[in-house]
């Protein structure tokens, strides 16, 4: 695995953490909660 | 391998679609934690049966929330969904378009259908990236209300896996849906149908033109911790390879081609073992030798 990858894997895993720990979670989980009127095509 | 995948791309495409209360009194879609996790492939959070959110989905919805703040507070920044698919993509790059996803299993099941298959103008792969970066990022972005909140044009404008499986069920579910449809409804059900019927001829045809997932994924294909060897002193060239990728990708003129979903197809075509699946080995870079050479030896 090449150096560039494994840097990768750790800014990926860091800004994950930081999702999680800022709210990222909760607006996932109410989103997809709600029915998505886009994906539907109303408008 | 292929039986295997399909059993696969089966349990996957069940398994994350399995919530089969909505037809019996239950929430018209699954409300439970599972939807904090987003699905590796194009699975539309809407559809009634899905346990799981979508990835394009939330970075679109993400990215649409970026210029809407309430007083005194930040709006989420999505990085959450962006590093778990990094993440993924640095793993196994499009190994999920090819084994998890429900959509591309979809279209391996109509490519199985009989007719004269076709192959595709090769310019159109880069069709995806564009989608990717307008629809997917920009646009959500750009094109905001008064309020500055953006909407997931994606979703809104092509989505096929939308529409058949969010918007289709809702609709049937919930007739009173059908009196707010309107242009962007009729687009993406034409969209659907050409994208479906396309797929018949095509292998693959929304992956490889139009999938912003897997233009993302495909980013990192020549970095993946896992790689397809190719074992140039076995191969005759005899493009059994060439013929049984579903993507279009030669293996023995390119390695790490963006183009590949890791779906194995390849291997199994090979009758020479010019072709394997294994971890990449981490190469360090020779070094320098610093040590000064004895007189009258040459480096």
């Amino acid at each position: 695995m090449s150096r560039k990858a494994i840097w990768l894997l750790i800014l990926f895993t860091l800004l994950f953490l930081i999702g999680v720990n800022t709210g990222d979670l909760e607006y996932l989980m109410n989103l997809g909660n709600t029915i998505c009127l886009a994906c539907i095509g109303v408008g | 391998m292929n039986a295997f995948r399909r059993l696969v791309q089966t349990l996957i495409t069940l398994g994350t679609n399995s919530y089969l209360l909505f037809p019996f009194g239950g929430p018209v879609i699954y409300q439970g934690p599972l939807k904090a996790i987003c699905h590796p492939g194009l699975n539309c959070y809407s559809c009634p049966a899905a346990l799981l959110s979508c990835p394009v989905g939330a970075v679109q919805n993400f990215v649409a929330g970026l210029r809407y703040t309430q007083a005194g507070s930040l709006p989420p920044l999505g990085t959450m969904v962006l590093g778990y698919l990094g993440f993924i993509g640095t793993l196994v790059g499009r190994l999920p378009c090819g084994w998890l996803c429900p959509f591309g299993f979809l279209q391996d099941l109509l490519y199985l259908l009989p007719g004269r298959k076709l192959s595709l103008w090769p310019p159109l792969r880069y069709l995806k990236y564009v989608v990717l970066v307008v629809m997917v990022l920009l646009m959500p972005l750009v094109v905001v209300d008064r309020y500055g909140l953006g909407h997931p044009w994606f979703c809104k404008l092509l989505c096929p896996s939308g529409t058949l499986l969010g918007a289709l069920p809702l609709l049937a579910l919930k007739p009173a849906l059908w009196e707010t449809v309107g242009f962007y409804f009729w687009n993406k059900i034409t969209l659907m149908v050409l994208i479906l019927l396309a797929s018949v001829p095509i292998s693959r045809f929304f992956c490889r033109t139009l999938c912003p997932l897997g233009a993302f994924y495909g980013l990192f294909n020549r970095l993946t911790l896992i790689k397809l060897d190719y074992l140039a002193g076995n191969c005759v060239h005899c493009k059994a390879c060439a013929k049984a990728c579903p993507t279009g990708v030669v293996p023995y003129e390119t390695q790490g081609s963006p183009e590949c979903i890791m779906c194995l197809k390849c291997i199994d075509a090979c009758h020479f073992h010019a072709l394997d699946f294994g971890l990449r080995q981490y190469k360090e870079a020779p070094r320098r030798l610093t040590a000064p050479l004895p007189p009258g030896k040459n480096p």
